[in-house]
Formats: C-alpha cells, structure tokens, sequence
C-alpha cells in the first residue's frame, strides 16, 4: 500500500446492494481494473518492448517475438500469424484454427522453444504446452478494419478514422487461458513475482502484447506506418462466453477482495469533505469525456444499443453533479453518489467508476488487495443452531425463493465434453442436468437451512449425515469475513443472465465497449486508449472511457 | 487450484463425491503429490467414494479446527492413515504444525492467528497412471455435446465476423 495511514472513508455500500447481478452487469471499469494497474507497473518501471524477431511474409503470414523487462524478469510474446481461410474463422469456442495464436513465454525463447511454439500455439487446446508457457492465446482478425487499415496504408494514406472509431481493434481475441491450461505454468509459479502478483496481471500482459503485435502486423502488411493517434485507439477486441461465468461462484473470496477494493476505493473518495480546484476541474472533465465516449459506444443489437442511448440521456442530467458548482459543496463526492442513486443502475455504476477516477493516491494502493494468496481463512462454528442464525441473518434473499417451481430452478450449468468448457442448459428440455455443476448456491443453501432443526447438533456431524450440504456450509462460513462473496441472485433461474456476470468479471480486467450479442457472449474492446509501447513513459495512466483523439 | 488440484478435484466429483468435498481432495492431493506422498493413497482414496477419507476427512477436520479455536493441539481421526489426513491439514490457510502422525490419528497445533500463504509446488508429474484413472472419472462429470448444446449452451450467435 501507499498510504501510511489508512485513508478516512464512509461507509461501504451493503452486499444487498452491490451484489445483485443487475447492478454487477452494469458496472464500468475503474482506474483499479487490472490493465489500468499493470499500466501503471510497467509505466513507473519505464518498461521497454523490444522486437526480437520478426519473419513474417509481406502478406503477414510468419511469426514474432516481441520481449518486455517486468518487475526484474523477461516475458516474450511468442505471436503466429496463419493464413486461415474465411470459412474457418468463427469466434465460437467450436473453432479450431485461427487468424494468430500467441504464447507469453518466461524468459526470451531459443530457436528451438520458438519453433515448438510456432507448431503448438496453433493447435491451443489440442496441443500441450511447457512451464515456460504462462499464458496461450488466440485471435482473430477483424476483417472488415484489418482489410481497410492495410489497404489504406498501401495506399499511402491513413485509414478512415469513422472506422476506427467504430470497431475499434484489428484483432479479437477468443480465449487466453492461464494458470495451468494445457500444461501451461500455474499460477503459483508466477504469483510472487513483482508485477504479477495481482489477479490476471499475466493475462492482462499477454492482451497488452498482442495489441501491440496487431498494430506492428497492420503496418508491415500495409508497409507503412499507422498515425499514433489511430494506432491509440486500436486496442484489442475479445470475444466472450460462458466460459469465464462461473469463475465468479467458484471463487468467492477473489471475487470479494475485487469487489471490496472497489466498493472500499469508493467509500474513500466519498469522505473527501472538499476538493481543490484542480480535482474539480478533472471531475468535470471527466464527465465530459464520458459523454463523448457514450456517444462513441455504438452496438448492432438493438436492445442493447437502446439501452446505451438511455444511459446518454440520463448522463446529461447526473453529470450535472459534477459541475463546479456543485463540487465546490461540503463532501460533494457523496452528494453526487446520493444524488445519483435514483437514476439508472448504469447511471450510478457510471458514476462511481468516475468518482473514483482522479484520485489515485486514495484508491491504487488497494490493487494490492485482490488477489487472494491465503484461500478461504474461516473457521467453523461449533453446530447446527449457529449455522442457522447465520443463514437467516445473511441469506435471507436465498430463502425466498421455492426452488420447486420450473422457472426458479430451468436453467443449469454444466461442463461439454466436447470442448471442456462451462455451458448452460434448459433442465427440462435438455439431457444432462444430473451431472450439474454446483452453481446453484441460493439453492444450496435454502436446502441446508431445511435440514437444520433448533437443536444444536454439532457441524460434523451434520455433514456426516448429509455430505451435500458442505458446500451450502462453506459459503455461510465465508459471508462473516467475506461479504461480498456471494452474488445475491438465484443463478440457475429461468431469469438469470449470465451476460450480467460477463460485464462484471470483465469490468474488472478494465474492459469497455460492451457489445452483447446475446445473453450469454459478449464482445468487448480492452486496451482501447492505452499507452502505446513507446508511451509508457509519458501517458501510462489517463485512459479511463477512451475517447477517439483523446 | 493448479491443472492437477482441478483434474483431482473433477475425479472426486466424477466419482461421487459431493462439490465441497471434491475440491478438498483436490488441493489435498496436489499438496500430496508436492510433498513426494504415495500416489496410491489418491488412487486409494478415489476408489472408496462413496465413502472413505474424501468424505471422512472434511467433516473430521472440521472437529478438529473447533478443538484447535480454543489455542489447543488437537487430534484429527484419520482411519486410513495418516499422510492423506496430513496433506488436508497443510492445506489449511493457518499455521499448522505437525506432531506426531501414528496408527489412525494426526496430531497437530493450528494457529489460526498467523495466516500461510498458500504452497506454491514445484510443477508436478503425477505418475501416468494416476493421471489416466482422474481423467476417466474427471470425465463422468462432462455432458456429452448436442446440437442444442453446441448452437446455444455456449451462447454463442452465428456472427463471426465484423
């Protein structure tokens, strides 16, 4: 941590309130997401991204290695660049070859570690890979900018900037998997090493690569240089699903120790009783670069872009907290949070993400927060009676809902063989539902709140009688020292959007441009705005809602 | 949890071991593996659901860490032997100091006032047959792929290109 003295701070908002899976699919990235704080690193350790090697045909088709000094380690983007047909590429988790395939490596590859990558990487999940191998990656081009960008350059002239702004990268991405995938290194290998010690700091690292990678790609194809402001708003697009919903229910103490830096970042900024002129000004600012990146974020699905347009409008109303007329009041942080709190969920969300934004000495220190090196630190109560006051007091919202009716138990998560990756099905429709994975939490623990009786059998023995309901007991352990571990919402509910969780998990990584193509997967855009290799010096951390030009 | 943490927590579930309990075992057996344990006391353990030390253990050490909140040494029941119980009790987030590990029991000092880091293992090989037993059980957990499935359980739409 920075501060010597913990900051003052208000009071947190309630789990109640935060941990509602509308609330959470609302939510924006803060200067605390994960590639605002790597940013940081690598921009106070004036980072340097080296070309170690490029062969690459001059239709881009060919390998590189990109190699970038972190925290007294070397980590070296391994990136292959295939000639893939158009109807191979697809970004369902069905594909199995794509546009490029990447792989973080520890350490700078030898002739013979690049060549076994260059085989491997494009194979991703059909392949096994090394403890040298952190992260593994694909993407696929964006074809319609890609084609543009480099045409134009051949052309001798900049891409049409309305494009730009429009789709804004050459490439997504449709997996990058960590932590021991496929024989990649865990977590644990690297997760006291200085810059990745956060949560996904390696991950991150790999996006932050491979956009730099398509911005190189795009110029050697197009054999000229791209405009640096054009190159800045070229981030990398990622193409989202099921795949990383559950992580948020499987790992309930990392998910509180996000939300609590959050919530905890806001609280502080809330206490602050007055601002100088120079934070007011920022504060306006901000809200005015909000509004212009509002207007920017532009989606084909309908519904979603109505709902963008809603939060345009009401914005013009709730930014007017931020006015200097306003600021100049007694803790006017809170009253604009206050004053907001009738608006739309995605107002407020909106509103705390900037609220946060200007006051990096308060809140960064609390990155260092969110990773979870212990696992879960509860200890068990001694029997039946105490775990039930627990559940009534924290889980009355799991409690009121019967399980019994089909739209309150339709939904259920499970694994594909096919692709070993988490998918939802219809119960009643659809085969399967007995090898059900545990997601069904509020369910859960209605049913062990239903086997406890008055009395005061002891835990152990209740779990001898009834294994199942150990897991239902872990998660009331945890809520005592763990409250925002919990999303208060029944998740296997015909209802239930996991879109919701998507946007929350991916908030977190710093993710923007949200581009739900259905309930389930979502496009994104992440490093839009961020500093380009050779920036990292001068504008590592102003690049919250990018803006075009900005 | 690391590759092999999950791939053992999956066989638990895949042979009938309830969710908590299944990820237990696994961080308990990649903790095994790490500390040059007998492989076959995983395959045993494994080969017991639905009953043995997958489902005897958490519950037991449960009993225990209640002892051990008063700043008692305590005694964990471990009726099939004692290294498996061992490797449970290393995975706790706390300060454990082993005493004395005899017949069918496990001595221990917990101090759940320090916290420990978790154990970061060297990268482990499980022994090849282990490993193809856990994904043969790891598999029952898996739903075999449909046409319902592969159009709409991923959720993905059929716009791939932009």
């Amino acid at each position: 941590m920075k501060d010597a003295a913990t900051p003052g701070q208000m009071p947190l908002r309630p789990p109640g309130q935060v941990m509602r899976l509308a609330r959470m699919g609302s939510m924006f990235p803060t200067r605390i997401s994960f590639l605002r704080t790597l940013m940081r690193r690598l921009g106070a350790e004036r980072a340097q991204v080296t070309c170690h090697r490029w062969q690459m045909c001059p239709e881009g088709f060919g390998h590189a290695v990109f190699r970038v000094d972190l925290g007294g380690h070397v980590y070296s983007l391994v990136a292959v660049s295939s000639d893939l047909p158009p109807e191979a590429r697809t970004d369902r988790v069905i594909a199995t070859a794509w546009d490029t395939a990447y792989v973080l490596y520890d350490g700078v590859p030898c002739e013979k570690e690049v060549a076994r990558i260059c085989a491997a990487a494009p194979l991703q999940e059909a392949a096994r890979f090394t403890e040298r191998d952190l992260v593994l990656s694909r993407a696929n081009k964006s074809v319609r900018l890609f084609s543009h960008v480099t045409n134009s350059l051949r052309a001798g002239v900049q891409p049409d900037e309305a494009l730009v702004r429009d789709i804004g990268y050459l490439m997504r991405t449709t997996a990058v998997y960590g932590n021991g995938k496929f024989g990649i290194a865990d977590r644990a290998c690297i997760d006291t090493r200085p810059g990745l010690e956060g949560p996904f700091m390696a991950e991150m690292l790999t996006v932050w690569l491979i956009r730099h990678f398509t911005h190189a790609l795009a110029e050697h194809v197009g054999r000229g240089p791209l405009d640096r402001r054009i190159k800045r708003h070229l981030g990398i697009g990622n193409s989202t699903g099921l795949g990383m919903a559950p992580f948020l229910v499987t790992h309930p103490v990392l998910l509180n120790n996000w939300m609590m830096a959050r919530e905890t970042a806001l609280a502080r900024v809330r206490a602050l009783p007055r601002l100088t002129v120079d934070e007011a000004r920022r504060l306006h600012g901000l809200a005015q670069r909000a509004a212009t990146h509002l207007a920017e974020w532009i989606v084909p699905d309908a519904a979603h872009q109505a709902r963008i347009d809603a939060l345009r409008r009401d914005w013009e109303q709730a930014r007017a907290w931020l006015d200097p007329a306003h600021l100049r009041g007694d803790h006017p942080l809170d009253a604009a949070i206050r004053g907001t709190a009738q608006s739309s969920l995605d107002v407020q969300e909106l509103m705390v993400a900037l609220v946060i934004e200007p006051f990096g000495d308060l809140v960064d220190g609390l990155a260092e927060c969110m990773a979870d090196p212990f696992g879960p630190m509860v200890l068990p109560v001694q029997d039946a009676a105490t775990l039930r006051r627990r559940i009534e007091a924290e889980f009355a919202w799991a409690l009121d809902t019967d399980y019994e009716r089909a739209e309150h138990a339709r939904q259920f998560w499970y694994v594909s063989a096919a692709k070993q990756e988490p998918r939802l099905g219809d119960r009643f429709e659809e085969p399967g539902a007995e090898r059900e994975s545990p997601l069904d939490i509020a369910r859960r623990i209605k049913a062990l709140h239903g086997d406890l009786d008055a009395g005061d059998e002891p835990l152990p023995e209740l779990l001898a009688r009834v294994p199942d309901h150990a897991l239902a007991v872990e998660r009331v352990l945890m809520a005592a020292r763990y409250p925002y571990a919990e999303i208060r919402d029944n998740l296997i509910a015909a209802d239930c959007l996991p879109i919701d969780m998507l946007r929350c998990k991916l908030s977190f990584f710093g993710a923007s441009k949200f581009d739900p193509k259905s309930d389930r997967w979502t496009r994104i855009t992440l490093c839009q705005g961020a500093p380009l290799a050779d920036e990292l010096a001068t504008r590592a951390d102003d690049w919250w809602l990018p803006v075009y030009g900005g | 949890m690391t590759e092999w943490a999950a791939l053992a927590a999956k066989a638990a579930r895949g042979a009938g071991a309830p969710p908590a309990q299944a990820q237990a075992f696994g961080r308990a057996a990649a903790q095994h593996l790490a500390q040059g344990r007998a492989a076959e006391d995983l395959a045993r353990a494994l080969g017991a659901l639905p009953g043995g030390p997958i489902l005897s253990l958490p519950p037991a050490l449960i009993a225990a860490q209640v002892d051990a909140g008063t700043g008692l040494q305590t005694t964990l029941a471990a009726p099939d032997g004692p290294a498996l119980a061992q490797s449970y009790v290393e995975g706790l987030p706390w300060r454990v100091t082993v005493l004395r590990a005899e017949g069918g029991t496990l001595c221990f000092a917990l101090d759940t006032g320090t916290p420990a880091p978790r154990a970061t293992p060297a990268r482990l090989t499980p022994p090849p047959a282990l490993v193809k037993r856990m994904e043969a059980l790891a598999e029952r957990t898996f739903v075999p792929e449909t046409d319902a499935s592969r159009q709409r359980g991923a959720g993905a739409g059929l716009t791939d290109s932009d």
